[in-house]
């Protein structure tokens, strides 16, 4: 069970340099999105079906152990995004294979350059939340 | 696959080409991640920087949730339809992105044990429609389970 992920991981890093490194954080990220993604919804869905248990998930929101794991949300999700429409504009677009290499370092500029003021907002938010409402 | 040797440590390896069926239906697949992915390049990461930071997941309560879905019991204005309707389309777009893109992963580490393969993603696909089925019932016809007049407060 565990032996392939190592394996992915190692030659990941080893085979064939950044593209490869970017596949696997586009794998990483994406199932990262996809638990939230299931938990969200059916935690949301609650506000109409179940609002006292819709209410318990809502409190869960408000943790610092769930912050922390919104950033790495907020990550995933803008990483994947950027990355996702990287390969899309690329494999719709054979004549840009060239560029590849220019195309990957984008993908990563374009990430931090979007996600510095997010995860600056959502700190922010966070330290001041906690600060006048305490830790639970 | 089948191998045969023909001369000693020269092993050949016959690979049975995948189905026609199943060739269209992963042609269908790959263009879909594509478009679908543009598509919600722009929907998810919008909601994620309204509602996650923009208003903050710390000042999300029931009562905002419940008047931007029109589940309050009172009569649906146009503003909650468009709400609705986008929350809609992000739901089916992504649950199916998502399930293709966990269905790609699966078959990179169980493809070569089709049971247990087929096994994991049944289970998946009905735990992910039950939640999509679960979540557009909740935008359409949240008033009427209860969402309104049974409220918490």
């Amino acid at each position: 069970m565990l032996n392939p992920l190592i394996t992915t991981a190692r030659e990941s890093l080893r085979y064939k340099g950044s593209g490869q490194v970017l596949w696997l954080l586009h794998r990483i990220s994406g199932l990262g999105v996809v638990i939230f993604l299931g938990t969200h919804i059916f935690g949301m869905s609650m506000a109409a079906f179940n609002p006292p248990l819709h209410d318990a998930m809502l409190a869960v929101y408000k943790t610092p152990l769930f912050s922390i794991g919104e950033i790495a949300l907020a990550a995933c999700l803008v990483f994947h995004a950027v990355n996702g429409t990287r390969i899309a504009i690329l494999e719709l677009r054979p004549s840009l294979w060239e560029k590849q290499q220019v195309a990957t370092r984008w993908s990563i500029i374009i990430t931090l350059i979007l996600l510095a003021p997010t995860i600056i907002i959502m700190a922010y938010k966070s330290i001041s939340y906690y600060a006048t409402h305490g830790l639970r | 696959m089948a191998s045969t040797t023909i001369t000693p440590g020269h092993t050949v390896r016959k690979v049975r080409p995948i189905p026609q069926t199943r060739n269209r239906f992963e042609l269908g697949m790959w263009l879909f991640m594509r478009y679908s992915g543009l598509a919600l390049v722009f929907l998810a990461l919008s909601h994620f920087w309204m509602q996650h930071v923009l208003i903050g997941t710390h000042e999300i309560e029931f009562a905002g949730t419940q008047l931007r879905w029109g589940i309050t019991g009172q009569p649906v204005t146009v503003e909650q339809v468009i709400w609705r309707a986008y929350y809609a389309v992000m739901l089916v777009l992504a649950v199916a992105h998502g399930i293709n893109g966990v269905r790609q992963v699966t078959y990179d580490y169980f493809g070569h044990r089709p049971a247990v393969y087929k096994g994991l993603m049944s289970v998946i696909v009905v735990i992910a429609v039950l939640i999509s089925l679960g979540g557009m019932a909740a935008l359409f016809m949240g008033a009427a389970a209860g969402g309104g007049e049974a409220a918490l407060r």
